[in-house]
């Protein structure tokens, strides 16, 4: 997940882009940030971008019906894509572990890309570090079950919400979510500038490539503006401003 | 395969099911290694699977999960996928975050598949789905 992530995020800085020819989905990726972060955001455009890849439907787990649909970032929202698009909306943790443990039981194409929003709202309502280890578990498996049917990688995203205060029950979920995501997208406060403001958006994609940020910011109309972050160094300028290579 | 074990330990069982391969017991160099980065778990968890004591139960589906008959008697689920086994000692290791690696009964599982030894069996969709969900009702 974590390479459809990062195709998502190096689009919207059109003029700047890693090339990411295949379309594989990568590492199980979890996002982190405080409310208002921009995290449902990025897994809808996550979602979007993988059901433009024509691989296989999403499927979107969120707890509540979206009341609008997240503004894009950048890209028209194409009705072709957002029909490939499942949601399902599992009330309570154990609709969810249902959900996942049913899953190879769920008739029609595995989907290609799973992804969970307010992963939180769930692990808050049994705090049992074993049953949150047992919920992302499963999470994974259920990746991998997709992925055995495929042929190919399905890619897992999870959005947590973190608070500014974390307290210790936080940070234990924090640490065993960490043992199961090897790559992780933080959301933070963060502007690269004075007098600029916005959110840093810090993409460790676990091991297997160097730490990739972006600076995120929202227009009035909600949509969501994406650019590097103006002090990244040491990334090579592939050749010229072309724009992304990635599949459309 | 979302497993994530640390280098050593992959390096270790992928040599091991290689020297597998050319006779049917583990040499004794592996067994030590075992034993230096597990500890007693590597003897409890070879003796699990000379016991026979793993069996991976698989669906129609291609889903697949193991269950581990524990020493005491009790069967444990590990899922194939990811580190994750219902036995206590695992929740300690996961509360603790760094205490081990893997509990002894997810120490079987990986030497059970180096040793392409365990028990078998086939279950209906369904009743895969009861026996993953079984651990959320933790059997008394």
């Amino acid at each position: 997940m974590a390479e459809t992530l990062k195709r998502v995020l190096s689009r919207g800085g059109a003029a700047w882009s890693r090339e990411e020819n295949t379309p594989a989905a990568g590492p199980p990726l979890l996002l982190l940030g405080a409310p208002g972060s921009g995290k449902t955001t990025l897994l809808f455009a996550a979602a979007l971008e993988a059901a433009g890849e024509g691989q296989g439907p999403v499927l979107f787990l969120t707890r509540r019906p979206f009341q609008s649909l997240p503004r894009g970032t950048g890209t028209a929202l194409d009705p072709m894509r957002l029909q490939k698009i499942r949601f399902q909306y599992p009330p309570s943790t154990r609709e969810l572990f249902w959900l996942l443990c049913s899953a190879h039981e769920a008739p029609g194409p595995a989907p290609s890309l799973l992804l969970l929003d307010g992963l939180e709202e769930y692990l808050a309502e049994d705090p049992e570090p074993q049953k949150a280890a047992y919920l992302t578990a499963l999470l994974l498996d259920t990746a991998a079950h997709f992925s055995h049917r495929l042929g190919r990688d399905c890619g897992l995203m999870v959005a947590l919400q973190t608070q500014e205060e974390a307290d210790s029950g936080d940070i234990l979920h924090l640490s065993l979510l960490r043992r199961y995501f090897p790559a992780q997208c933080w959301l933070q406060p963060d502007a690269p500038g004075p007098g600029e403001h916005g959110l840093r958006a810090c993409l460790e994609p676990g091991g297997l490539g160097p730490r990739t940020e972006w600076w995120v910011t929202f227009r009035s109309d909600g949509e969501m503006m994406i650019a590097p972050w103006p002090t990244q160094t040491g990334d090579p300028s592939s050749g010229k401003g072309s724009s992304s290579a990635g599949q459309l | 395969m979302a497993v994530v074990l640390p280098a050593v330990v992959e390096q270790l069982l992928s040599e091991m099911a290689a020297a597998v391969q050319e006779s049917a017991q583990i040499p004794d160099e592996y067994l030590l290694s075992l034993k230096f980065l597990f500890g007693s778990s590597a003897t409890q968890a070879l003796d699990l699977v000379d016991r026979q004591s793993i069996t991976l139960i698989s669906s129609p589906s291609g889903r697949r999960v193991y269950q581990v008959l524990g020493s005491s008697g009790k069967t444990y689920t590990c899922l194939a996928s990811c580190h994750y086994c219902s036995c206590p000692a695992f929740a300690f290791s996961v509360l603790r975050k760094s205490d081990s690696i893997l509990c002894k009964h997810l120490l079987a599982v990986y030497l059970s598949q180096v040793m392409r030894t365990c028990q078998q069996l086939s279950v209906s969709d369904k009743q895969l789905t009861d026996i993953l969900l079984m651990e959320k009702k933790q059997e008394p």
